[in-house]
């Protein structure tokens, strides 16, 4: 019999793929808003692997997702021009296909993915070493650097970005991907090889002394974080098919950021409602969106007097004692 | 200078064996060519004064620090540039003076974590919930309950660690190392902050543990009713150096071990005997 979870996971997929077969009946507006809630979901959910489990303060999420959705094109554009122009018309015919469409759009997620864990691995590497602020310094440099490069990359738009991409992003892709990262990401926190990654957040000469691995639990959360950021950016990228260089700059990262503290460190529950929270709520405050990252602040502000173990943190506190 | 090597009938070869072990930070020198034998099943003490080079000994031995001459042996190998999960892997635990345990972590889970370094299954079977996962993860849990079960600490088992009174969390440290199933148990400061009914429970528990465990276990101490009374064997460091080492009978007549801690060559009583007990 195969465990809970499985079943679990497949149980939300199919749900997902009903409400997909339905999903064309939706008003575009509550659509779209759907979309960006699961985008959401996803990056927070992978930011709070690396920040909230594992306790690496990392502000370089946008810079992930840049990758993704960067590189994800070239697969959903470049690669799949060249097979729709190509001699073969069989080859042609399946890459026009609805299948072969879908086929390339996930082959272009995986490619997104891959490549932002793969950087994930690169810039972790050697910055884990670093504690604390000087992480967070590196990780913002990153960021930083990503949007440069491509907004000064011809291939990719330059500062214009990227216009006319497939829309490919649909309600059953993204809840497909929502699914998928929580069942990794529970999988991987929720059993005793996962308290690695909690037990090096709080001490990790301890975690050192009864045999973890720190700097590995460390890199590995910030690959598979850096993995479904990459996805996230990639079904971004074509769900508004425009990519706009300046859509990934630090005040993105921010916003993941202020999700993650929002819903609690490490409480992947109370990350996924400060996602949908935080993503519902600049609608609501429409006639005031300018003032939307002064409300932020604000709103982390109290949050750090009130409940500094994050808003839908009902577990014991980290800092509470006798 | 009492160098009698400890002679122990149980083995002829040492578990951890430090020879002219010495750490030095720039011009200071923390621990200056230290010999030092543990020998297996044997109840070690380490005293001396404050910054006699205690914990540094402690550190070097569990690769926090490398030795800058020297050499620390575990069953006859070199623990030379090993990093400290990989010697936590070689089978030594040890507790910290400040008590490190995992904050955000319950009771259960701070004993879980270390269940790992013994575990039957690789991390991919933990991300596909394999069967064989469902398994090990039962009988992981099957073993730190025993654990705390067997250390009083059952009724805690969801608390939130840092949580508990001061010597419970004492008793939860060595408890987590006993899950890493160590061979050499090193307990910084057991009975720092403890009082005397304490004090004498902690004694019981040294005891059973290792009775129960068949460890080897090395205890720095400042009490001295505690390392008079449960150690076998005593080494006394003063400015890195070691100056003594013997029976508890023999430490307690040996001059220069007073002189270290009362500064002349008085009646050979440290000074804790007095107050203390």
């Amino acid at each position: 019999m195969p465990p809970r979870r499985h079943f679990l996971f497949l149980l939300s997929l199919g749900l997902v793929a009903g409400i997909a077969c339905f999903s064309s009946g939706f008003d575009p507006y509550y659509l779209d808003l759907l979309i960006m809630v699961g985008v959401n979901i996803i990056l927070a959910v992978s930011l709070n692997l690396i920040s909230g489990h594992t306790g690496q303060f990392s502000l370089g999420h946008a810079g992930f997702m840049a990758i993704g959705a960067y590189l994800s094109t070239l697969v959903t554009v470049f690669w799949s021009d060249s097979l729709l122009a190509s001699a073969n018309e069989k080859l042609a015919g399946f890459a026009a296909s609805p299948w072969g469409q879908n086929l390339l759009f996930l082959l272009a997620l995986l490619t997104g993915g891959l490549c932002a864990a793969f950087a994930g691995l690169v810039v972790g590497g050697p910055s884990l070493r670093l504690r604390g602020d000087y992480l967070a310094l590196v990780t913002l440099g990153f960021g930083e650097i990503v949007r440069v490069t491509f907004q000064n990359t011809e291939t990719f738009g330059g500062a214009l970005g990227m216009y006319g991409l497939p829309d490919h992003t649909s309600f059953f892709w993204v809840y497909a991907t929502v699914a998928c990262t929580l069942f990794v990401i529970g999988n991987l926190t929720d059993s005793t090889w996962g308290r690695g990654f909690a037990a090096t957040r709080d001490d990790e000469i301890a975690a050192a002394s009864i045999g973890i691995n720190p700097t590995r639990y460390k890199i590995i959360a910030f690959v598979v974080g850096a993995f479904f950021a990459g996805v996230a950016g990639a079904l971004f990228a074509h769900f508004k098919m425009t990519i706009v260089p300046t859509g990934f700059d630090f005040t993105r990262s921010i916003e993941i950021v202020v999700m993650v503290i929002l819903g609690g460190m490490g409480n992947t529950r109370g990350v996924i409602l400060a996602a949908i929270l935080l993503t519902l709520l600049p609608e609501f405050l429409r006639p005031i969106a300018q003032y939307r990252m002064v409300l932020y602040a604000l709103l982390l502000i109290v949050l750090m007097i009130l409940r500094p173990q994050g808003l839908f943190n009902f577990r014991f506190s980290r800092k509470k004692s006798a | 200078m009492d160098t009698t090597p400890p002679a122990d009938p149980r083995s002829s070869a040492p578990l951890l064996e430090l020879r002219r072990a010495t750490v030095r930070f720039g011009g200071l020198t923390a621990v200056n060519a230290v010999d030092l034998q543990l020998f297996p099943g044997g109840l070690y003490g380490l005293i001396g004064p404050n910054g006699a080079g205690k914990s540094t000994l402690f550190n070097l031995i569990t690769g926090l620090y490398q030795p800058t001459e020297g050499e620390v042996l575990f069953s006859g190998h070199s623990l030379r540039g090993q990093r400290p999960h990989q010697i936590a892997r070689l089978g030594i635990a040890r507790t910290f003076q400040n008590i490190r345990l995992f904050s955000g972590l319950s009771v259960f889970d701070n004993v879980r974590v270390a269940c790992n370094l013994h575990r039957a299954t690789a991390p991919w079977h933990t991300l596909l919930r394999l069967r064989a996962f469902q398994s090990d993860e039962a009988a992981i849990t099957a073993q730190v309950d025993s654990l705390l079960t067997l250390f009083g600490l059952q009724s805690f088992r969801d608390h939130p660690a840092t949580s508990l009174p001061y010597g419970d969390q004492r008793r939860l440290e060595i408890v987590r190392c006993l899950a890493t199933r160590p061979q050499l148990l090193l307990l910084d400061e057991p009975a720092a902050g403890m009082n005397p009914a304490e004090k004498l429970d902690l004694i019981r528990l040294i005891r059973e543990v290792r009775q129960r465990f068949a460890l080897t276990i090395l205890l720095v101490e400042h009490s001295m009713r505690v390392v008079m009374d449960v150690c076998e064997h005593i080494a006394v460091l003063d400015h890195g150096t070691k100056i003594a080492e013997g029976s508890p009978a023999q430490i307690k007549r040996n001059l220069a071990v007073a002189e270290a801690y009362l500064g002349t060559a008085a009646p050979a009583i440290p000074p804790e005997e007095k107050s203390a007990c």
